[in-house]
């Protein structure tokens, strides 16, 4: 009865979305570094960790308000104890535990062994109580018992916790823990050199009356200032056999020295690069209605500093380490991901449909486009696909791939030529127009709600007063554009407005737009 | 002045699209390869040239100074050195040429084209309008490439306009419905952007050429009414 009882509770809540959605809540909030709502929690709990280490340093010569003690030894404990309960909630799934024996034994047409599931969880959850973070959070809330005085040093133990909070720390004990074997090796090295210098000081000085080194503990202090360079001089050999060992140990010390130093520098070195590419995905994750940019040959240089001008957030992908190197330098962010497999896309940890704005393919070469192109629309069939093409009997692959928009250089000198001998001025004001260091530009203006509130209709925009052109009309319930419209022509949210005019004054007249209270 | 012949100097895969683009505009197209190889190609007529400056026997066969030429050869020094010494045996001939980049696209200019055609910039450009300004990219791109009746067309004052000695901001220009003036440009070349300060106070004089953008019927109305003509102008570019 008490055993089917367990297993269909552990069902329950395997089964119930509200019960697995609360707990990855806090799963986020607590573990998931990219979590958005992650760093206030950690800030937060920075927070508290300061406020608890200042009171404890000012109780030491000064009283305290009661309701500072109040709140350093009852609120932040009790916050501290909710935080250790929600981790040791998290940190595993009872109800999974029990959900899996459960159906192992029955797929096995055996009855639930529910000890053997109550062994695991047992071992699962100590396995957490027992783990370094989860002693110090525990530590972290005896100044609880703040009448055992003893106790309140405890607090210290919640600088500990600080660990847990900051990146930082976490990265340099994974760039630390990278040379784990080199330092095991140094620490023996050092613990034997200090264990011999120290048994030999000792029989040396111990039996000298005028020597400081009087017991074993003095002989272990003094090789391990000596052997650390420190040298404080309060404990110095006397006799002549102890100062020789002296000179061991201080040749020992300057080897351990440099080989930590340079242990520590060379750990950073090789691993700098890693930390780097671990931020950058980071901040890709976080970013939204972004650019893709597969590939940073010519074409795509000159498109990527014509987006940044345009303020867009732009990524770049590339198999060629110097490609990389060169967008980094012109100050964009890249990754030497090839962009042609799906294990770049998945590193990144993006949801292409939701954050990606579009997809370049810029390589000058059809082969790398059509690669790129097929592995992105396996993950997506949504995004928008814009292509080079580099030979025109590769069309139909590219085309094949699902490309949105296929960008032939050839083509469009041929057509440009053909402007340019036929249409010369049209040619000219429309490149003119186009161009970025053009003054006179045009720009589409979007027609929002609040604009509507404010101009019913065309004649209403007052467009000339702000010297800017009103060439037409993008509609949205048709998507047609209309030339030179009429000024009864209403205005509909999602419409567009093709303006010309200097950069300044448009600005100026969408302003106007925006800002216009409208007096009936 | 309409050029009769157009010469393509490079065989290569813009000669080809060129050739497509401008054959029905020309009485006389040719193509000419620095490689003697290509001569043999079945496809295409093509000419051998060198860059000896010795255009004679091109000039026994066509006008040069009446004629457009188009300098595509892949290497940017070659192309340089050819547009050079065709701008030095000929004055009046218009020349276009291609050039990888805006650094080189200036040196062609220096060596005398009439008009360099960057082609990492152009594509750029276009790619970055495409994604960024999609429904003006779409239709100026229909106004270029005559895929909409939309034009833009300059029509030039003539000796008996009414427009003559006013001054271009008195004009009521609602009164020409369909038709938008963007700019005019002066008898010097230059252009003014029609709401810019100078042009506002601009008096129009004989010769102004008005750029306008409307559907072929009204801007033939327009010039009707404004008794001038459309005017075609192409050997004097500014880029």
């Amino acid at each position: 009865m008490i055993k089917s009882l367990i297993v269909d509770g552990a069902y329950f809540l395997q089964t119930s979305k509200g019960y697995q959605a609360r707990k990855q809540f806090f799963k986020n909030l607590l573990e998931n570094n990219k979590y958005r709502y992650k760093k206030y929690v950690d800030i937060f709990m920075i927070m508290l960790i300061f406020v608890s280490v200042g009171v404890l340093i000012r109780e030491v010569k000064y009283p305290i308000h009661d309701y500072m003690f109040y709140f350093n030894s009852y609120i932040i404990s009790i916050i501290f104890f909710i935080e250790y309960l929600l981790r040791f909630w998290i940190h595993s799934s009872v109800s999974k535990i029990i959900v899996d024996r459960a159906e192992h034994d029955s797929f096995l047409s055996r009855e639930v062994n529910l000890l053997k599931a109550f062994k695991k969880i047992l071992k699962v959850k100590f396995s957490y109580m027992f783990s370094v973070s989860a002693i110090i959070d525990l530590l972290a809330i005896m100044p609880f018992f703040h009448e055992l005085r003893l106790l309140r040093l405890f607090i210290l133990f919640r600088v500990f916790k600080l660990f847990r909070y900051a990146n930082s720390f976490q990265t340099l004990a994974s760039v630390l823990a990278t040379k784990k074997f080199e330092f095991f090796t140094l620490a023996i090295f050092a613990s034997v050199v200090i264990f011999v210098s120290s048994v030999l000081i000792y029989v040396m000085e111990a039996n000298n009356p005028s020597s400081p080194i009087n017991t074993l503990f003095e002989a272990v202090y003094w090789s391990i200032v000596t052997i650390s360079t420190v040298g404080y001089g309060d404990v110095v050999p006397i006799s002549y056999e102890g100062r020789v060992v002296a000179i061991v140990v201080i040749i020992a010390g300057i080897a351990v020295l440099a080989f930590t130093t340079s242990l520590v520098v060379s750990a950073f070195t090789e691993k700098l690069d890693e930390i780097r590419e671990i931020k950058t995905v980071e901040d890709i994750t976080k970013l939204k209605n972004f650019y893709l940019v597969c590939g940073y040959e010519d074409v795509a240089q000159d498109v990527v500093h014509k987006l940044s001008k345009h303020h867009k957030n732009i990524i770049i992908l590339d198999d060629n380490l110097e490609r990389v190197a060169k967008a980094k330098k012109d100050g964009f962010t890249a990754l030497n991901y090839p962009p042609g497999q799906l294990e770049s896309y998945k590193k990144l940890h993006i949801n292409i449909e939701k954050q990606v704005k579009a997809i370049l393919c810029l390589y000058e070469n059809d082969v790398d486009n059509v690669y790129t192109a097929l592995t992105v629309r396996s993950l997506s069939k949504e995004v928008f696909l814009l292509s080079l093409l580099m030979e025109n009997s590769n069309r139909k692959k590219l085309e094949f791939t699902g490309i949105n928009k296929i960008v032939y250089p050839q083509e469009l000198i041929g057509l440009v030529t053909r402007e340019l001998i036929g249409q010369p001025v049209a040619f000219e004001i429309i490149h003119e127009l186009r161009s970025e260091t053009s003054n006179v530009k045009i720009t589409e203006l979007a027609i929002t709600q609040r604009i509507i509130e404010n101009f019913v209709n065309v004649g209403e925009l007052g467009n000339e007063a702000y010297r800017v052109v009103l060439l037409g009309i993008h509609k949205k319930s048709t998507k047609r554009f209309y030339f030179n419209p009429i000024a009864d022509t209403l205005l509909e949210n999602g419409d567009f407005l093709l303006v010309i005019g200097y950069n300044v004054f448009i600005k100026e007249f969408e302003q106007h737009l925006h800002t216009k209270v409208r007096n009936d | 002045m309409t050029k009769s012949s157009a010469l393509i100097f490079g065989f290569n895969k813009y000669a080809i699209e060129i050739l497509k683009n401008v054959k029905n505009e020309y009485d006389y197209v040719k193509i000419y390869s620095i490689n003697e190889e290509d001569i043999q190609n079945d496809e295409y007529e093509i000419s051998h040239f060198d860059l000896s400056d010795n255009w004679q026997e091109m000039e026994d066969e066509i006008d040069i100074e009446n004629s457009i030429a188009f300098c595509i050869l892949e290497d940017t020094a070659e192309n340089i050195f050819l547009t050079i010494s065709l701008r030095a045996s000929y004055e009046n001939l218009s020349i276009i040429a291609i050039a990888s980049h805006k650094e080189n696209a200036n040196k062609l200019l220096m060596a005398g084209a009439n008009k360099v055609i960057p082609l990492v910039e152009t594509t750029a450009d276009i790619i970055t309008n495409m994604l960024e300004n999609p429904i003006s990219n779409s239709v100026l791109h229909d106004i270029l490439y005559e895929k909409s009746d939309l034009k833009i067309a300059q029509i030039k004052i003539g000796k008996d306009s009414h427009f003559q000695d006013e001054e271009l901001a008195n004009i009521n220009w609602s009164h020409y419905q369909g038709i938008i003036v963007l700019s005019v440009m002066h008898q010097d070349m230059s252009s003014e952007f029609i709401y810019s300060s100078k042009a506002k106070r601009h008096i129009i004089t004989e010769g102004d050429v008005l750029v306008v953008v409307g559907y072929e019927t009204d801007i033939k109305e327009f010039e009707k009414k404004i008794g001038s003509n459309r005017y075609v102008n192409w050997s004097n570019w500014s880029w």
